[in-house]
């Protein structure tokens, strides 16, 4: 039997395993923690999909379009049509397992208006439709682990691909229980590890997402794309111990932006764009709120609470208990942050990396998103994603192959464990704390090109200590084998951040504000002996 | 604040108690403690001597990913969602869930909740509502974190072995209420690993945090008997 390794058990390594598994590959899933901990049960608004009782007018054409458009134009056009077109079929499946979506009189799933999109197609669960998601992957994941078609892996973390000859064999983990490093092979290895948010410290996501494994990945010859695309979230508010996301779904159900001028309340967005000004796409909405230079606030108080209650419980109740304040009452007190990350690992269409049988789903990749991504979109890719990878491994002849990588992973654990043994005077932890200083003073909503290169210098700085440095034998290992790769993959952003000489989509600098045609293409980016090249994908060949 | 936690260096070793002193903001939450004890400086005992830092879980630091989970003032909830405000007293005492084995410090294994459900069978499978299923209910209970809060506090979870706890019922229920199918099967199991030995002592929704109305769940199930 064919067996795939997953690096990662949200949304987008879930449904990978599950599509496998139904095809009768055997596929291993690898994360430190369950599902329930993935990021994935943070995402609250919806799913986007065009279903056969969709609002007059609306037409997957449409639903492509849009997101096209809103990503700029660089989010594979051939890879976009698949994922609209297969959007429908993916929300019949999660109907199917049981995700308990919000429905209409007639029983069908209950749609939203979303950020950038001409129809209502946001299907939803509440404000919590990510976590009512992998609670339903999660029990379909069940009945294939009890027949054993899945294998789950706690308290493992990946540490390096395994490739030889330009293929990949399966990957290097490091057992926190067992604190060694083993070598598992596989068929094929599909990274499902979400994105990079942990790099610029504690974001609207989870902190398990650090960009690691891209980054290693990266130093291990694995392109990646698009680095430079961030998602500035505009609405998230302010708490003791993180920023956290006041979802899309707030304007969806028609919040209103404003800030306030001598006493009077000057409603910016809808004053600039007209009567659906607040749903205009995230990249555009954050720009305007940093540019409004003030104090920014979003009111939904004049619905009824009884609606707030019915669509936007998790909303209220995240507000009421980390700020005290009831949005049914007054407004909420807005700023953009770090959310997304359009850029990733370079993937072609069925999500095959540049290394042969290394694929790559969900956030950690790029692809579908462009220059900006539609909210509801990110849902949708992951769970597409999943099942477009697990689909070209079910259908592709097992790999004949016999390496040996026990003396390498041995070796590693030797040297791990020697590190280890050391005393640090300069923990590793502390580095990570001065890296999300630097990438959030050097790469925010607005850069230029001195502020970049100051921000290289300090990454240089961390990186010329990081081999040098002993490990800090007080946090978990992976946390400092883990550096070296996140600064690296750091690094790699903001050296396409600064070869990106123009204005795009969430890109904006204010050195060179304007799009500039000969740069319409997708970013790729590679590594050779600490050596960062950046080309512009001018060929399309991560279109195929 | 005079902080006491349990630690326990690995799975293999003995725990003992350490004291920290906390002089972090008042308005922080347990888990943004930690953090501060953690990280805010070398970290030190309560007599100033270096000492290694505090295991702990966490992903989401806004109470719905349920890693975060140990005991407080003897009490179970989740750190990230504990305001140090709502506490009383002026010390401060943090410690696993005991019904786990213990991995490091506060992180604890809880992948027994998992394997009884997987053991079980606890799946929808192809969705085919009841009549009147409670919608609410059943998003509700969708909600759950297998956070194990619940199984820390019961009187009659002791550690999986047979008797599965709230988590095992409220996820009966979903499933018999989601695929009539199912229904005589996933009732009897519900009886066998939670009905018959359920005190309903019900100390498992005063924890639980996302509110899940367990209640609901076994008058649902009960109804179902026979």
């Amino acid at each position: 039997m064919k067996n795939v390794l997953i690096i990662g058990s949200g949304i987008a390594g879930l449904s990978c395993a599950i599509r496998c598994a139904e095809q009768g590959v055997k596929a291993t899933l690898i994360s430190p923690f369950p599902s329930e901990r993935a990021q994935s049960v943070m995402a609250a608004g919806g799913i986007n999909a065009v279903l056969r009782d969709c609002e007059a007018g609306d037409s997957v054409h449409s639903h492509i379009e849009d997101t096209l458009r809103g990503g700029s134009f660089l989010g594979g056009k051939n890879a976009v049509t698949g994922l609209c077109t297969r959007a429908e079929e993916i929300i019949r499946y999660l109907e199917r397992i049981g995700t308990v979506f919000s429905v209409d009189p007639s029983g069908s799933p209950s749609r939203r208006a979303f950020g950038g999109q001409s129809y209502k197609r946001t299907c939803y669960c509440g404000s919590s439709t990510g976590k009512q998601i992998v609670s339903a992957l999660v029990m379909e994941a069940r009945r294939y682990e009890a027949a054993g078609l899945i294998e789950r892996r706690l308290w493992s973390c990946f540490h390096s691909a395994l490739i030889r000859d330009g293929r990949c064999c399966g990957a290097l983990l490091f057992d926190e229980s067992t604190r060694r490093i083993e070598a598992v092979c596989a068929d094929a290895t599909v990274v499902a590890t979400g994105g990079q948010n942990s790099v610029f410290g504690k974001t609207t996501g989870s902190t398990q997402c650090d960009g690691y494994t891209a980054g290693r990945l990266f130093m291990q010859g694995v392109e990646l794309k698009n680095l430079e695309f961030i998602q500035y979230h505009p609405t998230t508010v302010e708490t003791a111990q993180k920023r956290m996301l006041i979802s899309e779904a707030v304007r969806g159900e028609g919040g209103r932006l404003f800030y306030t001028d001598s006493g009077r309340r000057v409603y910016f967005m809808e004053d600039k764009y007209g009567s659906r000004g607040n749903l205009m796409t995230r990249d555009v909405v954050s720009r305007e709120i940093y540019a409004a230079g003030r104090d920014v606030y979003l009111d939904i108080s004049f619905l009824e609470q009884k609606e707030i209650d019915e669509r936007l419980p998790e909303v209220r109740e995240l507000c009421r208990k980390y700020r005290g304040l009831d949005i049914a009452r007054e407004p909420i007190p807005v700023a953009p942050s770090v959310h997304y990350f359009m850029g990733g690992i370079a993937v072609h269409m069925n999500h095959e990396t540049n290394i042969r049988d290394l694929y790559a789903v969900g956030e950690c990749a790029s692809m579908y998103h462009g220059a900006n991504r539609l909210g509801g979109n990110s849902l949708l890719s992951a769970i597409y994603g999943g099942w477009t990878a697990a689909e070209e491994i079910a259908g592709r002849e097992a790999a004949v192959r016999h390496y040996d990588f026990s003396g390498l992973a041995e070796r590693e654990s030797a040297a791990l464990m020697s590190r280890m043994e050391t005393e640090s005077r300069f923990p590793v932890m502390y580095i990570r704390d001065m890296l999300s200083e630097t990438m959030n003073e050097k790469l925010g909503i607005v850069r230029d090109q001195p502020t970049l290169t100051d921000g290289l210098a300090d990454i240089d700085y961390y990186l010329s200590v990081a081999d040098k440095i002993n490990y800090d034998p007080a946090v978990m290992p992976y946390f400092n084998y883990s550096l070296t790769g996140i600064l690296t993959l750091s690094k790699a952003i903001l050296t396409c951040a600064l070869s990106r000489t123009e204005s795009r989509g969430a890109h904006y600098r204010s050195d060179c504000p304007q799009e500039d045609d000969s740069l319409a293409y997708a970013s790729v980016i590679t590594y050779d002996n600490g050596a960062f090249r950046v080309r512009f994908d001018k060929e399309h060949e991560y279109e195929s | 604040m005079r902080v006491k936690v349990l630690r326990q260096l690995s799975p293999f070793t003995e725990p003992y108690w350490e004291e920290f002193l906390y002089d972090g903001p008042g308005d922080n939450t347990v888990a943004g403690l930690i953090d501060y004890l953690n990280y805010h400086d070398d970290i030190v005992d309560i007599n100033g001597k270096k000492t290694t830092r505090i295991g702990w879980e966490c992903s989401c630091l806004q109470g719905v990913c349920g890693g975060c989970a140990m005991v407080v003032n003897d009490m179970p909830r989740l750190a990230c969602e504990t305001f140090l405000r709502d506490l009383k007293g002026e010390e401060l005492t943090i410690r696993p869930l005991r019904k786990f084995p213990v991995i490091h410090d506060l992180v604890v294994d809880r992948s027994v909740i998992h394997q009884n459900l997987m053991k079980s069978d606890i799946f929808i499978g192809a969705y085919q509502p009841s009549d009147g299923a409670d919608h609410e209910h059943q998003y509700s209970v969708a909600k759950c974190l297998k956070c194990g809060l619940c199984l820390e506090v019961c009187p009659n979870y002791v550690n999986g072995d047979s008797f599965f706890g709230a988590i095992f019922a409220n996820d009966c229920y979903l499933v018999s209420a989601r695929n009539s199918e199912k229904r005589k099967e996933i009732t009897e199991l519900y009886h066998s690993h939670f009905g018959n030995s359920c005190s309903k002592s019900l100390s498992c929704m005063d924890v639980c945090p996302m509110k899940i109305e367990t209640i609901a769940s076994i008058a649902k199930m009960n109804r179902q008997r026979g």
